[in-house]
């Protein structure tokens, strides 16, 4: 059974369904069956494959316009925090990390994993249920896992002249950590072998396990007494903390992060599909061969042989 | 200041690279299925049971 790659609708693979009776096509005959098509193997493989939906031109386009305006704005981003932007009055220079830490850590939090969780969600709920809401969520927690990761070691690189340690069992820095454990095991649980429906059932019930941890990251600094400071951004009442030239800086930096987040689910996303194109084809265009190899010059089957006899 | 360097060379390098993978995996995907849908392009046009064309 083959899956249709951007839908998720069956089947994209035609092949010519003989004996018509719903039964897998490329499989042996029953051997109570008599197939007397004279070319019967040829009938049993299959006529071509749909290639996946290819990708449309607006879309390259929409996909390289995004990619270009996130490298600008990253490198308008460095430009502006490493050389334009004043030190602070109290971290001094260092401050020129808040400039891509928070925009990671939002890209990661709140675009990448809340992504996914609004997609399981989709994928699970009965009425909107589709595997591409499952590739949907595949993409975004592996972008967001990345973008986790640069989180981490961002801030643990800021903390280290500043609080004197690289790493500190602070309630904001350890539920991040956990999080990025529960999404590797996500991604660790999607590479199990399975069928894409059960896969994508069992991955978006994963998905929002593990988004359980987002809001406790958000209200970790609120909630517990910890090293790290609280939002400068997305405070309750979103009164930026930053101001000038650094707090255009900081906004640039968000932006261009999530230009960077969307290039790369829209890349990541094309990858889901072809893999998921490969998986269902190949097997099929595998059995396929191997069952040509068994055919008679004249094209007679060894099943259908022995249907006949 | 190097601690800020290193922050910003961290977070591009991985950045970067993780991009570069993605499009690499992109265009590795993309050959491979076009290989497969190539190969099941010439296998012969089935003849419906009884001989009928």
């Amino acid at each position: 059974m083959t899956t249709d790659s951007s839908t998720g609708a069956p089947p994209t693979t035609e092949v010519t369904a003989f004996p018509p009776t719903g039964a897998h096509p490329i499989v042996e005959a029953p051997p109570n069956s008599t197939v007397t098509s004279p070319p019967a193997a040829a009938a049993l493989r299959p006529t071509g494959v749909t290639p996946p939906p290819a990708q449309s031109a607006r879309s390259r386009t929409t996909e390289r316009v995004i990619g270009a305006l996130a490298l600008v704005g990253t490198v308008a981003t460095v430009w502006l925090g490493l050389w334009v932007t004043p030190p602070d009055a109290v971290q001094g220079d260092l401050v020129r990390l808040v400039y891509i830490h928070p925009g990671v850590a939002w890209v990661a939090l709140y675009l990448a994993f809340g992504l996914a969780a609004v997609s399981s969600v989709l994928y699970l709920w009965p009425r909107t249920r589709a595997l591409f809401w499952d590739r949907l969520a595949a993409a975004a927690v592996e972008v967001g896992v990345v973008f986790n990761v640069c989180t981490l070691v961002s801030g643990s690189i800021w903390g280290k002249p500043t609080w004197g340690v690289w790493w500190a069992w602070d309630a904001r820095l350890t539920s991040t950590a956990v999080l990025l454990v529960l999404f590797l095991g996500y991604l660790a649980l999607r590479r199990v072998p399975a069928e894409p429906e059960v896969r994508a059932r069992r991955s978006a019930f994963v998905a929002l396990f593990a988004a359980i941890d987002i809001p406790i990251v958000h209200f970790s600094v609120d909630w517990w007494n910890t090293l790290h400071q609280g939002a400068t951004v997305l405070n309750p009442g979103l009164t930026l903390k930053i101001h000038g030239s650094m707090a255009w800086t900081l906004l640039l930096g968000f932006v261009a992060l999530t230009l960077v987040f969307v290039w790369m689910l829209l890349v990541r996303y094309r990858v889901g599909v072809l893999e998921d194109w490969l998986a269902s084809n190949e097997l099929d265009l595998a059995l396929a061969e191997r069952q040509s190899e068994g055919t008679d010059p004249d094209g007679a089957s060894p099943s259908s042989r022995v249907g006949v006899a | 200041m190097r601690y800020i360097i290193a922050g910003y060379v961290v977070v591009l390098a991985v950045l970067f690279f993780y991009a570069v993978s993605l499009v690499w995996r992109r265009r590795r995907l993309a050959r491979a299925v076009a290989r497969v849908a190539g190969a099941g392009a010439p296998l012969p046009t089935p003849v419906a049971p009884g001989g009928g064309s």
